[in-house]
């Protein structure tokens, strides 16, 4: 399209060119004459416009009047459309136009468009194609069809019409349109892009003759679109460059003087002002201008607050997140180890439905109690509940110590009575001082027996059609009191039904009001659990019973089922060597196991002289309906028995 | 010579703790209890019955009349005190009520301790020991 228009274009441009080169030629300058020298060879046409190019940016300053200003403006637009014919590159054709209106809609940007409009105009006119004018049209549409219709005109009537627009465009138009007699159009329209390049050379030179300033911001702008055109112009006229040494260098060497030499000053001005005139920077510069000095550094410290504060809060929500992190990291490890120290017991073994639970204390008391349910080889169930006196963190080591210790006894076949006096003679130095109360049992389902033996530690509360009332006289000291402990144990038959509660101190001690919970209470509590409930459910029906709870609960219940027939105490024992059988205490718990004072007394005697000085001796009560058997079993042989009475015997030389 | 150590409201409102130390001679001393001994008021009878072994007191007779409840903690403070006894030194403890000497027995340490029903009997005895070691 481009190719076939191209003679009819250059004969329409010819003309053009003559109207717009005759006046400048013959009236402006002596560079338009150089200009239409050259312009017979295509390549010195080329030169003149990549020089005019340039003199048209530098020259195109502030201080240029309005007809260099109009003309240079419309350079951009008219390369543009030329360029577009040769390259074909429609849409960066596009842009130039775009570009210079963009910018022209600025400030005043009327003469800047219309001069563009003007010059594609001519150039569509020119060329008669209606690719070359769509091109510049879709830039500029009004100014497509204002060419087009420029196009229909024949060369003086377009004179009049192109005059008609350069009243507006003020010196442009004129200079374009005077030069319509002018002979020397034929030399130089052989380039569309030549054409307008030397006028806008020939418009630029007149400067300081120019009749008809402009206002500051219409040269501004009208740089801006001369710097649009820029790197076309660069690029067209880079090859150029070389070139004119055939062509009458002279020419644009005496254009480019005259430019440069407001150039440089201008080109400055044009930075800055370019710069400046960002309506942002602008309206900023000038809200910035109106606020005083001392507000300023208010508003600055502020600002320098609003900062800190901001960094502050993302440091802290930072912090907060990690620590979050964190604690639900040891809630888990805390999990972990609770569940090591306390296991879950399964909820039956055998026959018997096992159940414990674990509430900590409202108070720094958490910490010191453990349990332990599980299975003998030998099909009995076993069952640790104990307490460390010294609660918290502290105590924990202890009570596992203490736990895993009994275990091991229990499960190596001991009764819990020597289980309980081992485990006294082995901690006694590893607790440390510490007090641990401890009670081991082992029930055995086909015989329906329970065994227990307490170290200091409350006994078990067994019911079932009635109660058991322990006989706790004579109980044996905690371990960790660096006293002989583990002479106790009871051993209870349970033929019916039952329920048997280990608890340690810390329900019973729970407060209501200013009164103990008691194991009244709890005995109570215990007999009210419906068939299916467990320990957990017996302690929270404590928590809700108790206004403070300043220890830690544990508690493990047994339920036994079938079988009729009321619980009783079998056998109560108790081992003595020949200091403790001298203990008033020993006849207390004779006389509460049901033996005459009397016999009481003599059979105490006998004991003492069972032990020896060394040996120990074994009581064993068997209450009956009327008075109980007593037996004394000298033969029993505790483990670690001389060195245990050994320790015992330095012990009570002190008491 | 009286030392007032501690005096404290406990959370219960209504009981009030209060913990009393005096000197009968130089080789004897008392300490009174009236309240509760429990988790957190037993560290102050630790510190009282310490700092009075520190002194050089022979016989310590913790009177526990008014004290209304015991719990493990207290025991490990006396028994505590019992094992850090030197030679010739003596603890003893007056204590008449059922509710108190109930926790004693049951935790077997009704046999470790010298436990007396009065005042007065607890200095014979605290003396008498004295008495006998000099």
């Amino acid at each position: 399209m481009r190719s076939a228009s191209k003679p009819t274009r250059s004969r329409i441009q010819r003309a053009l060119v003559a109207v717009a080169l005759a006046p400048a030629c013959a009236a402006l300058a002596p560079a338009s004459i150089s200009t239409a020298a050259a312009a017979p060879s295509a390549g010195a046409s080329r030169v003149a416009r990549s020089h005019a190019a340039q003199p048209a940016h530098h020259g195109g300053g502030r201080g240029a009047p309005t007809t260099a200003g109009a003309v240079t403006t419309s350079q951009p637009a008219t390369a543009s459309t030329g360029t577009a014919v040769e390259s074909g590159a429609s849409s960066s054709t596009l842009a130039r136009p775009r570009n210079a209106e963009r910018h022209g809609t600025r400030g005043r940007s009327r003469s800047t468009t219309r001069s563009g409009r003007a010059s594609s105009g001519g150039a569509a006119s020119g060329s008669g194609s209606s690719g070359s004018a769509s091109t510049v049209a879709s830039g500029t549409r009004r100014t497509a069809s204002r060419g087009r219709e420029g196009g229909r005109h024949r060369e003086g009537k377009r004179l009049s019409s192109v005059r008609s627009q350069g009243r507006r465009q003020r010196k442009a138009s004129v200079a374009s349109s005077t030069p319509a007699a002018s002979p020397v159009p034929a030399l130089v329209a052989t380039h569309t892009t030549a054409v307008s390049t030397p006028a806008t050379i020939a418009s630029a030179t007149p400067v300081a003759g120019s009749p008809a300033p402009v206002s500051r911001a219409h040269a501004k702008h009208r740089v801006r679109a001369a710097g649009a055109a820029r790197p076309r112009a660069s690029t067209g006229g880079a090859p150029a460059a070389t070139v004119p040494a055939s062509a009458p260098a002279p020419a644009p060497a005496r254009t480019e003087p005259a430019a440069t030499r407001r150039a440089a000053p201008a080109r400055k001005r044009a930075a800055s002002s370019s710069f400046s005139s960002s309506p942002i920077v602008r309206t900023f510069t000038r809200i910035v201008n109106v606020v005083p000095v001392p507000i300023r550094f208010v508003m600055g410290i502020l600002l320098l607050l609003v900062l800190a504060a901001a960094a502050r809060s993302r440091v802290t929500a930072l912090r907060a997140r990690r620590l979050e992190a964190q604690r639900q990291e040891l809630l888990d490890d805390v999990g972990l180890l609770q569940a090591a120290l306390l296991p879950l017991p399964p909820a039956r073994l055998g026959p018997v439905g096992t159940s414990a639970a674990y509430r900590p204390a409202d108070g720094p008391g958490a910490g010191g109690d453990f349990y332990d349910v599980f299975a003998l080889p030998d099909g009995q169930l076993a069952v640790i509940v104990g307490d460390v006196a010294g609660h918290g963190r502290d105590a924990l080591p202890h009570t596992a110590l203490v736990r895993f210790t009994l275990h091991a006894y229990l499960e190596a076949g001991l009764s819990p009575r020597d289980a309980v006096q081992t485990a006294g003679a082995v901690l006694a130095r590893q607790l440390g001082g510490l007090l641990a109360t401890v009670i081991a049992a082992k029930y055995d389902p086909r015989e329906r027996l329970l065994v227990y033996a307490s170290a200091g530690h409350p006994p078990p509360i067994v019911i079932g059609e009635s109660t058991i009332a322990p006989i706790t006289v004579a109980s044996s000291p905690p371990l960790g009191a660096g006293l002989r402990t583990g002479s106790r144990q009871t051993v209870v038959s349970v033929p019916g039904p039952s329920r048997i509660c280990f608890y340690t101190d810390g329900v019973t001690e729970s407060r209501v009001g200013a009164d103990l919970y008691g194991s009244a209470r709890l005995t109570g509590a215990l007999a009210d659990l419906e068939p299916g409930e467990t320990a957990r459910d017996l302690l929270d029906r404590v928590a809700t019973a108790t206004d403070s709870r300043p220890d830690d609960m544990a508690a493990c219940v047994l339920s036994i089922e079938d079988g009729e027939g009321e619980p009783s105490v079998l056998v109560e024992e108790l081992e003595l060597d020949r200091e403790e059988a001298a203990h008033e205490r020993v006849e207390r718990f004779l006389i509460e196991c049901g033996v005459e004072p009397q016999g009481a007394a003599s059979l105490l005697r006998s004991a003492r002289t069972a032990a020896g000085p060394v040996g120990t001796v074994l009581l064993e009560v068997r209450p009956t309906d009327g008075s109980p058997e007593v037996a004394l079993r000298s033969d029993n042989v505790a483990l670690l028995h001389t060195r245990q009475a050994r320790r015992h015997a330095g012990i009570g030389g002190r008491r | 010579m009286l030392k007032r150590v501690g005096n404290t409201n406990d959370s219960r409102s209504d009981e009030t703790f209060e913990i009393v130390g005096s000197d009968i001679d130089q080789t004897t001393s008392v300490v009174a209890v009236k309240g509760e001994l429990d988790l957190t008021t037993a560290p102050r009878l630790k510190w009282m019955l310490h700092d009075l072994l520190e002194a050089g007191r022979e016989n310590h007779v913790v009177d526990l009349t008014e004290t209304t409840f015991m719990d493990s903690t207290a025991l490990g403070v006396l028994v505590g005190v019992n094992r850090s006894l030197g030679e010739g030194m003596r603890l003893v403890l007056v204590c008449s009520r059922p509710n108190v000497l109930k926790i004693f027995e049951l935790s077997g340490m009704d046999g470790v301790f010298t436990i007396v029903p009065t005042l007065d009997e607890a200095l014979q005895r605290a003396r008498g020991q004295a008495a006998k070691a000099s």
